[in-house]
């Protein structure tokens, strides 16, 4: 596995158009978000957190899953390493790792930075648990989209659906909360762990009842890695 | 030569969805052999090649490359060189990278610097493969596919794209490592490569192998030829002849020594110049094409 994500990471570095995907577009959002929250100070910060963790997921994860494998399915990479006695698995985590560490690391400087511009997370392990359901979620879905994604380019029309979709649930629940919809806002994808992160931010409810809200994302998880398990391919479509 | 079987191909199919591109296909490749398998266009050799690499399932029937299912890969493979008909390296690693990342996870162990020397990419080693002319990529392809010297390579249409000095290079590769007792499983579209190396051939048409042996057992089932072409005012010759579509004339015959005999000395007694003239066995691709006329 170490190999290829060795490999992976050279890539990474070495094209610009995955590079500003993942590290410039996130970094620039956060950066918004972070001065919006210096002028309008009524802004909640949970709901904020919430909003910069999808969007550095979302984008700099998702969108670079989607478009790497693609591309290595596209330029016949995948068929090579399957040419190796690396498994199947391995592959798949040694090209994830990178992208799944990075983003990882470009969170915590982000919630960090907000940490030293407004105010601490009241439940820190709460919001890394919250992190990395998010993280597992995206890196199901998008192994999942990338099965239905034929090239790069293709992926900049596959991946809106989801990215729209969750992206506007995790603000809308963020901003609005659960009070009303209940239901439908926590099963919507990004939902839950968008109340999560905001529980965890701005304390006021007990760990334990938070807790719970990690069940509808790791489902979420569930159903995305049945979906690639069947929609993912490793060559070209003849 | 060893009889053991390295790969026992028995009954194998393989189905897209209604096409059934391989068709009961049976071989095997005994130790330290080059076995070839040719065929013509969409004759099934790419599917078939595939399945007993390990890339695809087969619908039905049993693939054993050393005794073992070859999707097995973490046991077969680090015995196995690939070399993919496409090369499918990452445009942005550099040719030294490609080679390391792909060792690396055949699980051998080699010289990066010593693979690149034997496929003459040594100068371009920190290139990234973006730049790699055709050549170039086909020459990275069979470095990771000998990497570490394993005791089987599939070599797929491993000269296309090659000059002849790289053609000759890659030969005079896989001529040491047979001697070192590697077995070769080859394809390509250029006959002669085959009939140059093969120690046995089969050939595969619409789905299923429809010859396979020596290159001396293959031609021998079709008559030698004479073929030469005559100015227009030659007398009528001695021998039955066929006329082919560019005016040449073709004698099929399966006493070579006599035909010739009789057809030299009638053109010495007509004083006729008997241009182009050429003789002997039948070649590979007569084989061939008699395979699509036997279909026809």
């Amino acid at each position: 596995m170490l190999p290829i994500a060795q490999s992976e990471l050279i890539q990474i570095f070495r094209n610009r158009l995955v590079l500003v995907t993942m590290l410039v577009l996130p970094a620039a959002f956060s950066a918004f978000y972070i001065y919006l929250y210096d002028l309008v100070p009524a802004l909640d910060l949970g709901a904020t957190a919430a909003i910069l963790v999808f969007l550095v997921v979302v984008l700099g994860l998702y969108s670079t899953t989607v478009t790497t494998l693609a591309s290595r399915r596209q330029n016949l990479f995948l068929k090579r390493l399957r040419s190796t006695a690396a498994g199947d698995g391995e592959i798949i985590s040694g090209l994830l790792l990178p992208v799944t560490v990075i983003t990882l690391v470009q969170t915590a400087v982000v919630l960090g930075a907000l940490t030293v511009f407004a105010e601490a997370p009241a439940h820190p392990l709460l919001l890394a648990a919250a992190v990395l359901s998010v993280v597992a979620m995206m890196v199901g879905l998008g192994l999942a989209t990338a099965g239905v994604t034929n090239s790069p380019d293709h992926a900049q029309v596959t991946t809106l659906p989801v990215l729209v979709g969750v992206l506007a649930v995790s603000g809308w629940v963020g901003f609005t909360g659960t009070g009303e919809l209940t239901l439908l806002k926590r099963l919507l994808p990004g939902g839950s762990a968008s109340e999560l992160v905001v529980n965890a931010w701005n304390g006021g409810t007990a760990v334990a009842d938070s807790l719970w809200l990690l069940a509808p994302t790791l489902a979420w998880v569930v159903v995305a890695l049945v979906l690639a398990a069947r929609l993912f391919r490793w060559e070209p479509r003849v | 030569m060893p009889n053991t079987p390295v790969i026992d191909v028995e009954r194998l199919n393989v189905r897209y969805g209604d096409f059934h591109a391989v068709r009961d296909l049976s071989f095997q490749v005994r130790e330290g052999e080059l076995y070839a398998l040719l065929g013509t266009n969409g004759a099934g050799k790419t599917s078939a090649l595939e399945t007993v690499e390990g890339h695809r399932a087969a619908s039905s029937g049993t693939v054993r490359v050393f005794g073992r299912s070859p999707r097995e890969r973490r046991t077969v493979r680090p015995r196995t060189g690939v070399m993919l008909q496409e090369s499918g390296f990452s445009p942005d690693l550099t040719v030294q990278e490609s080679v390391r990342l792909i060792g690396a996870l055949t699980r051998r162990t080699d010289d990066v610097g010593r693979v690149l020397d034997l496929v003459g990419l040594t100068r371009k080693a920190r290139t990234r493969v973006a730049q790699l002319s055709g050549g170039e990529k086909r020459r990275l392809d069979f470095a990771t596919a000998v990497y570490g010297t394993p005791e089987l390579v599939f070599l797929d249409e491993p000269t296309t794209g090659l000059d002849i000095n790289s053609r000759d290079e890659l030969w005079t590769a896989v001529d040491r490592m047979r001697e070192e007792g590697t077995t070769v499983v080859l394809t390509t579209h250029y006959l002669e490569e085959a009939q140059q190396r093969a120690d046995r051939i089969g050939l595969m048409h619409r789905g299923s192998l429809r010859r396979e042996g020596t290159v001396a057992e293959l031609t021998r089932t079709l008559p030698a030829v004479i073929r030469f072409s005559l100015p227009d005012t030659a007398p009528e010759l001695p021998l039955p002849v066929v006329r082919e579509g560019d005016g040449s004339f073709l004698v099929e015959t399966p006493g070579l020594q006599r035909d010739l005999h009789i057809l030299l000395g009638w053109a010495q007694d007509n004083a006729v110049e008997l241009r182009g003239l050429e003789a002997g066995p039948t070649r590979l691709d007569d084989v061939f094409r008699a395979l699509d006329t036997a279909d026809a």
